[in-house]
């Protein structure tokens, strides 16, 4: 999983390139298990939030000393020096908390702080992202190895999907259609499309994403708000002062002749919890699936 | 040696602003262009200074002038235009400056400032002063620029598109002198004047336009009749003589 | 024809070269202060000081602090003197050319034109076939083709028989600056979450990314404008009397224009490629210059190219430590303290000398 990815790019595989793709994932599995016996990593410098939760979870958070501006729970992780945005992350700000080893979201960068910090001979270690329970086990499984405790992986992957997996019988499956609002530009909606994290937690939560004419997030037009249809509209908490509150999305002229807009149901969740994919994704799919019986319908 | 125009015809898009006209200039003399307002005067000084399209030939000490480079032209010709548009904060030092070329000694630009009558202005910024002396100061630039000239490319020449009508009577007869200085030492000026009477006075030959066309060429004498400016300015002219300057013009009252 | 006097004065009032003349010297001492602060400043402890003993005394340097001071101060540093001198040159030279002082490259459509091709390849370069993945390379290379196709297409409108409008660029300019912004806009529409902040912080300019593959492609040509304006200074002194003054002094008009554009097109390209959006700096510096040693382009241009290099080195330190380890966009500081500074300038002037 170290930089560069050999495998992220779509290309034909022939049988030469297929083993030599394997040999070096098994070489660099290797030199990571051989690091961590040999040089265990202790200051660690965690780039994404849903990276920080699992290394709190796993309980080594004495190890970490710095993050990004994106983990924010638990509120501990506050108090460790803040190296900047996860995709704008400058190469002597990284290098200047002494780290030995930079566990990285997918799509933290620029590319060129990897490149320097490369050449400095630091480890970075990139994490998949992924929105389902098994890039969830996934991303658990390469912290808990980038970090050399195996078995305490094991365990949280294994407490991690029994919470998901009991939240999501219990949530059951029912048609209620979730229009999820990320921020509102200028009276326009931006909206998570499909293979996002917001269309991830809804279908785990077994609800339908109301728009799945795109991918990612996106600014829809009015006319897409009213066609989607939502039944709820989902929400970031934000207790920042100008954030957008579900006051102003009841007064949106599209979305309030929409059926949530009609019966109010506006839900708001932690950002962090509801998106990140991480070790509090059960509660995230229970929570979300409890407010969901009690609103609409 | 000498600046003519052959012929030469000037568009502006269906509009003809000069039609077959010829003119000629020799160095030694200063050549006056007058004629009424809209006559073509300054397209015709345009022309000679090679600043717009035209039909015909110009040319200067007998080379044409659409062939030769900017820098050659400048060493054998230097321009004073009726306004000159400023976009920085020069001082007027700084502006008579400009007019210096190469490596010629800044000596010349108190000189030039000097010969304008400006000597205590070098300091000032060239767009605290009156309209007269922003004319003045560019005056004692291309003066700068003539003076400075290195390559012997044949008689020097200015040209100079009404260069008195912002000044006071005095200065005016300033200029007229340092354009009469230039052509004593063997330049040639070329000026387009309003003013018949300064025109008599200083001019050594006179091209009369009107239209579009040369009316005629030749000296004040010959040129500034009543007759001719009565019929071309549309109005009643009457040209006497003076004892010492040559002819002059008077307006009569009931003249239209 | 005219006498010379020999005792005039050497240094006549109005003539501001002298001050101009010191005034280089003492940027250029600045300059070198700055440069070594750069160097020396950083969100790490690496010291310039110990390394240069260490190095003195013969000692190899830790492989970090030769990384910090090697791979990421010194290309930073250099990019931010490059990219500092490039653009307060390119608005000298573009305020020289348009006889406005408060022309930027945006006028001639290279700033558009740059968050166009950087927009469009943080856009579509996840699916541009595998041929074009450059990397790091991919979003310098596609502002600078911006930039330059902008101005490029700008400079075919405006010219014609030989001769460029300028007045024509101006309003060509705005509207192909408009036309590219609206597809910018467009891009943006079809942006997800996060290629839209990729583009805002594009916008916002950061030295962060400097190294010494992106700087070794830049810097010659750089310095090649850099070179060029030197001897396009007497030309533009001869357009601040107008084109038709300038060409009666002898200046090859059309020579000039084509040698300012395509120097600030290139330059201002360049820089925009490998910095992002840096704005303000094109403007506040040749102004202030003038204001201090007068507009002669002979000294305005080096004058501002050295200062620009100071300015953006003294605002890359403060932007690199002002929230360590993060890091603050130097455009986003550049505006900060360039805008009010400007503001007040203005003021300062008003009535006194009319621009």
């Amino acid at each position: 999983m170290t930089r560069p990815a050999p495998m992220t790019r779509p290309a034909p595989l022939t049988l030469l390139q297929l083993a030599m793709t394997l040999a070096l994932g098994l070489v660099t599995a290797l030199g990571i298990a051989q690091r961590g016996i040999a040089d265990e990593p202790v200051r660690i410098v965690s780039a994404g939030g849903s990276i920080t939760e699992i290394v709190y979870a796993l309980g080594q958070q004495d190890r970490l000393v710095a993050r990004d501006t994106t983990s924010n729970h638990p509120a501990q992780a506050l108090e460790l020096p803040n190296v900047g945005y996860v995709r704008r992350l400058s190469p002597e700000g990284l290098l200047s908390v002494n780290p030995d080893l930079i566990l990285a979201e997918e799509g933290a960068g620029p590319p060129e702080t990897f490149e320097v910090l490369e050449g400095s001979g630091l480890p970075i270690i990139t994490i998949p992202m992924g929105f389902d329970l098994p890039a969830v086990q996934e991303k658990i499984t390469a912290v808990a190895a980038a970090l050399d405790v195996p078995a305490a992986g094991a365990a949280l992957v294994a407490q991690v999907t029994e919470e998901v997996e009991g939240a999501q019988k219990a949530a059951g499956l029912h048609n209620q259609r979730i229009l999820f609002v990320l921020s509102m530009q200028g009276g326009r909606i931006m909206a998570a499309g499909r293979n996002t994290a917001a269309d991830g937690i809804i279908t785990m939560a077994g609800a339908q994403n109301a728009i799945d004419g795109f991918e990612g997030y996106k600014l829809i037009t009015d006319e897409a708000v009213i066609t989607a249809a939502p039944d709820v509209i989902l929400m970031m908490q934000s207790h920042r002062p100008g954030a957008i509150t579900a006051d102003d999305l009841l007064s949106h002229p599209a979305l309030s002749t929409t059926p949530a807009g009609r019966d109010q149901a506006v839900l708001q969740m932690d950002g962090m919890l509801m998106l990140g994919f991480s070790v509090r994704t059960g509660q995230a799919v229970t929570e979300l699936a409890n407010a969901l019986a009690t609103a609409g319908h | 040696m000498s600046l003519t125009a052959d012929q030469i015809n000037v568009f502006a898009g269906k509009t003809q602003l000069l039609q077959e006209l010829s003119f000629k200039a020799i160095p030694g003399q200063l050549t006056a262009i007058v004629g009424p307002s809209g006559a073509g005067k300054s397209t015709l000084l345009k022309a000679l200074c090679g600043d717009i399209a035209y039909h015909g030939s110009v040319h200067l000490n007998g080379r044409d002038i659409s062939t030769e480079d900017a820098a050659t032209l400048a060493e054998q010709r230097a321009v004073l235009a009726q306004a000159t548009p400023l976009a920085f904060p020069f001082t007027v030092w700084e502006i008579v400056r400009l007019g210096l070329r190469g490596d010629a000694s800044p000596t010349l630009i108190n000189q030039a400032l000097h010969s304008v009558d400006m000597d205590g202005f070098s300091g000032h910024f060239y767009q605290s002063l009156s309209g007269g002396e922003q004319q003045r100061v560019q005056l004692a630039r291309v003066l700068c620029q003539s003076w400075s000239a290195t390559r012997d490319l044949g008689p020097r020449w200015l040209l100079l598109d009404e260069p008195v009508s912002s000044l006071d009577i005095g200065q005016q007869l300033r200029v007229m002198h340092i354009a009469r200085q230039f052509t004593e030492t063997g330049g040639g000026v070329v000026a387009v004047m309003h003013d018949l009477n300064l025109t008599a006075m200083f001019a050594d030959s006179v091209a009369l336009i009107a239209n579009g066309r040369l009316v005629a060429q030749g000296t004040p004498q010959d040129t500034l009749t009543s007759e001719a400016l009565s019929a071309i300015y549309g109005c009643n002219l009457q040209v006497g003589a003076a004892p010492t300057n040559g002819p002059f013009v008077m307006p009569q009252m009931a003249s239209l | 024809m005219a006498v010379i006097s020999p005792d005039a004065p050497l240094i006549s009032a109005g003539d501001r070269a002298p001050r101009a003349r010191s005034l280089t010297l003492g940027l250029c001492l600045t300059l070198l202060i700055t440069s070594v602060f750069g160097l020396a400043v950083g969100a790490s402890d690496t010291s310039l000081w110990h390394a240069l003993l260490d190095l003195a005394a013969g000692r190899e340097l830790s492989l970090r602090d030769e990384i910090v001071l090697w791979h990421i101060r010194l290309p930073r540093l250099l990019t931010g003197l490059l990219v500092g001198a490039a653009l307060a040159t390119s608005g000298a030279l573009l305020q020289g050319l348009f006889r406005n002082p408060l022309a930027d490259p945006g006028i001639i459509g290279v700033s558009a034109g740059a968050s166009l091709g950087a927009a469009s390849a943080i856009v579509f370069g996840a699916s541009l076939p595998m041929a074009l993945q450059l990397g790091f390379w991919l979003v310098p290379m596609a502002a600078f083709t911006g930039a330059w196709g902008a101005t490029l297409l700008l400079y075919r409108i405006a010219t014609r028989d030989g001769r460029t409008s300028v007045a024509t660029m101006l309003l060509a300019g705005i509207a192909l600056s408009a036309l590219a912004m609206a597809f910018t806009g467009l891009l943006t529409f079809l942006a997800d979450d996060a290629q839209l902040r990729d583009i805002s912080f594009w916008n916002l300019g950061s030295l962060s990314g400097a190294n010494w593959a992106k700087l070794s492609l830049a810097a010659p040509l750089i310095l090649l404008c850099l070179g060029l304006a030197r001897i396009l200074a007497n030309g533009l002194n001869g357009l601040a009397l107008g084109e038709a003054a300038a060409r009666h002094m002898g200046v090859p008009v059309q020579t000039v224009k084509r040698l300012t554009i395509l120097c600030v097109a290139a330059a201002t390209g360049l820089s925009v490629a490998i910095s992002g959006g840096i704005s303000f700096v094109g403007i506040v510096v040749p102004h202030l210059l003038r204001l201090i040693a007068g507009p002669d382009h002979r000294y305005l241009l080096i004058n501002s190219a050295l200062l620009g290099a100071i300015v953006l080195v003294i605002a890359d330190v403060i932007s690199r430590v002002i929230i360590a380890p993060s890091e603050l966009p130097i455009g986003i500081l550049t505006a900060i303290l360039g805008g009010p500074f400007f503001l007040w300038i203005l003021l300062r002037q008003r009535g006194i000398v009319d621009l």
